[in-house]
């Protein structure tokens, strides 16, 4: 069935339509908070409350084709709003980041490897970050993306360039590192 | 996927970013959600309709004027009760002479002119 079918089901109240929604939508949306938040203890709660808006009144959602953005685009708001939001630094809520470029000579191993990308891309202006996780880490167009951030394609472009760019800058002599299976592979 | 403009930046940054870390959901999640929409109820998509009032007599009450101020008017006109402040162009021979021409309709503005009338 598809998502507007789905929706209208969900909408008279129907729990199993709204699992398979959730079953459809929800990893994605998990992913998206995840990387927004640099993974943090409560990504799960914000995802899961972009459903339970969702499921409070399905008929908000004027397209239903566009039902994983709107899911992105409430979830997302809710990762900005909590970054925004002056907080105690819970102990699970600062993830130690070892930075693995204070020993520049040592090779970087997958976890190193994986835990400065993540580092760097947590630093990115959430805006970017955002911009960077859809098109990136969740394979939506730039037109997709663009809807989900509510701006132009142009401006997505922008981001995404803006993003590419300090990501570059803040990897710096990691991003050839990180690179050298590009190289090895030959693409 | 659209490719990016610069490909081979492009290129690059998805090379870097595989190496990120895949975020995992945590076991059992999608049952913590669907326990959680058991006990969230849905908004009522129907609008409270609203009743229009009946409508009064009082309601009616505002055309008894207007018809009243018809009806003179006419009554009025009929009689020629108020003939005396219309030009004698409107109200006199030229304009109830049946022989006139059909396109002479008795000069009303020149009538007003000639007698100063505004």
């Amino acid at each position: 069935m598809s998502d507007a079918g789905l929706l209208k089901a969900a909408a008279g109240g129907s729990h199993a339509a709204f699992a398979e929604i959730a079953s459809r939508h929800y990893q994605p949306v998990y992913r998206l908070v995840w990387r927004m938040t640099n993974g943090a203890a409560d990504a799960e709660d914000m995802a899961q409350e972009a459903f339970v808006k969702l499921w409070q009144n399905p008929a908000q959602v004027r397209e239903a084709a566009a039902l994983k953005g709107w899911l992105m685009r409430v979830a997302a708001n809710a990762a900005i709003d909590r970054s925004r939001k002056p907080r105690g630094a819970a102990l699970d809520e600062a993830p130690e980041v070892a930075d693995p470029q204070a020993r520049p000579d040592a090779p970087l191993d997958r976890e190193q490897a994986a835990r400065l990308v993540d580092a760097r891309i947590a630093a990115l202006p959430e805006r970017q970050r955002l911009a960077l996780s859809l098109v990136y880490f969740e394979g939506l167009s730039n037109i997709e993306a663009a809807a989900v951030l509510e701006v132009s394609v142009d401006a997505l472009e922008s981001l995404l360039a803006r993003a590419r760019r300090g990501l570059k800058e803040s990897l710096s002599a990691g991003w050839r590192e990180l690179l050298g299976g590009l190289a090895e592979t030959g693409q | 996927m659209e490719q990016d403009k610069n490909p081979c930046e492009d290129r690059e940054t998805r090379a870097v970013l595989a190496h990120a870390s895949a975020p995992q959901l945590a076991p059992g999640a999608m049952d913590r959600l669907m326990a959680r929409i058991a006990t969230e109820p849905q908004q009522a998509e129907v609008i409270p309709f609203a009743p229009r009032p009946r409508a009064t007599f009082w309601r009616y009450a505002a055309a008894a004027p207007l018809a009243a101020s018809l009806a003179l008017g006419v009554w009025l006109g009929a009689n020629g009760k108020m003939d005396f402040v219309m030009p004698s162009a409107v109200t006199g021979g030229l304009a109830l002479n049946d022989e006139a021409p059909v396109d002479d309709l008795g000069g009303v503005g020149d009538a007003y002119a000639e007698e100063g009338l505004t």
